[in-house]
């Protein structure tokens, strides 16, 4: 044995360990690189860990930052509570209406389970009409007297009674005078009855029907001449909820002439 | 775009409210009176002098009533100016000047306020000059309906301060 081969056999007894756990380590390095550099290997590992933070996150955001959620919203919405009315106003309109049409549907369906049992002649001619163009019976007694037209509409300050715009047929009212007029007679008579939430909805003047629509800042009244039936009230009360909710907004009501243009080409042509 | 302005008449019964109004948008006067009941609308589209704005005035006529408490106030929402008018001839019309004033500028401030002694033609200067006391503190003009004394000023002025 030489002196080299002895030197060997030391160096083995005394580093080989010392080598194998060195190589070990290279390894485990090297793998840990790879999980580190490469990306799909380190979601792999860290996506769990993150998945399940975020979901003790969320668990706690109601009690974390729900109080400030809250306090915020609330402060924004008493900031902007004109804001909010102006835009819930409408929407909730449509809700109470569904709801009074359908009571109103209940006592209808009422009635004309009454008139089927009654008879006579004319009904009888009425109801085969009715059964042929779908319309119900009573709004054919009134549409054989005359359709109902349109004749001016006019969207009024609430209060001060000053005409935002308006559209008119002819040019043969005065708006200024009569929205005076009407927003006075609606704050007389809202005044007498003495309920803030209850608007004026309906005037009749000489032969003509004023329907008034309320929301919180101004008001539209449409002057129409003709039948006023229930059926046309209905659609009319649909289409100025739709109008207001979708088709004015704030910069309108500042603007009479865009407002007007927007009237026109709503209700010029009142196929309603 | 058409500018309008809401402009309320208010004072005791009789003092010369509506035929202040009859005066500006119809240049005539009656004596005969004719209470107001309620409200009457009048308008009357003005060119302002100087700016030569135009604007609409949508006068209320409101009904006269001796106590100032007792005016509908949804009658006054969203007005833009108040002439308040008395009665030189009747001292009862002014002696609560201060208070119904008063009421006027708490429940709508910064709104333009003009004050009027009417039926200037029933009282003579040294009437006026007599009671300086009372009304110097007050009183924007002494108008006449009757003769028209002041009666486009008056409204000429509120309007100005109103665009
Ligand atoms: N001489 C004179 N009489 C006037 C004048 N203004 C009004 N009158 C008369 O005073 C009376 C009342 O006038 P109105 O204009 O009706 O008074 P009002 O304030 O409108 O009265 P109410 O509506 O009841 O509150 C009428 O007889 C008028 O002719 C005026 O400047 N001079
Ligand atoms: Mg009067």
């Amino acid at each position: 044995m030489t002196q080299d081969d002895k030197l060997q056999i030391l160096k083995d007894i005394l580093l080989k360990d010392e080598h194998e756990y060195a190589l070990s380590l290279e390894q485990k390095l090297k793998d840990l690189e790879a999980v580190i550099n490469q990306q799909p290997n380190l979601s792999k590992k860290i996506n769990p860990i993150i998945d399940d933070k975020l979901l003790e996150f969320v668990e706690e955001i109601p009690e974390t930052l729900g109080p400030t959620i809250t306090e915020t919203l609330k402060a924004e919405i008493k900031n902007s509570q004109d804001a909010v009315v102006e835009a819930l106003y409408p929407i909730m309109g449509k809700m109470i209406k569904k709801y009074v049409q359908k009571e109103i549907q209940l006592l209808s369906e009422a009635i004309n389970n009454k008139m089927n049992n009654t008879f006579s002649f004319e009904s009888l001619k009425r109801r085969f009409r009715a059964k042929r163009s779908g319309v119900s019976e009573g709004d054919i007694i009134l549409q054989d007297h005359f359709k109902p037209t349109i004749e001016q509409i006019m969207v009024i300050e609430q209060g001060s009674g000053i005409v935002t715009s308006e559209y008119s047929k002819t040019q043969n009212i005065d708006q200024d005078t009569v929205a005076g007029m009407l927003t006075a007679i609606k704050s007389f008579a809202e005044d007498a009855f003495q309920a803030e939430t209850q608007n004026l909805e309906y005037i009749e003047y000489e032969n003509y029907h004023i329907h008034l629509q309320n929301f919180s800042n101004y008001y539209i009244a449409v002057v129409i001449s003709g039948a006023f039936t229930a059926t046309f009230r209905n659609k009319l009360e649909d289409k100025l909820l739709d109008f207001a909710q979708n088709v004015i907004n704030k910069t309108d009501l500042e603007n009479s002439s865009i407002l007007a243009t927007k009237l026109k080409a709503q209700f010029e042509h009142e196929i309603i | 775009m058409k500018l309008s302005k809401k402009v309320v008449l208010i004072g005791h019964f009789g003092v010369g409210k509506s035929s202040l109004i009859r005066r500006f948008v119809e240049n005539t006067f009656t004596e005969d009176y004719k209470v107001t009941i309620g409200v009457h609308i009048l308008k009357k589209d003005i060119q302002i002098p100087e700016t030569n704005k135009d604007v609409t005035l949508v006068i209320w006529d409101l009904e006269g009533n001796d106590d100032i408490t007792n005016t509908r106030p949804s009658y006054l929402i969203g007005t833009h100016g108040f002439i308040y008018v008395f009665d030189l001839t009747r001292p009862n019309t002014y002696k609560n000047l201060e208070f119904d004033l008063n009421y006027i500028k708490e429940r709508y401030p910064n709104l333009p306020v003009k004050v009027i002694g009417n039926k200037k033609d029933l009282v003579t200067n040294e009437f006026i000059k007599e009671n300086k006391e009372i009304f110097k503190q007050y009183v924007d003009l002494y108008t006449s309906a009757k003769t028209g004394k002041n009666v486009e000023e008056v409204f000429n002025q509120l309007a100005k301060s109103l665009v």
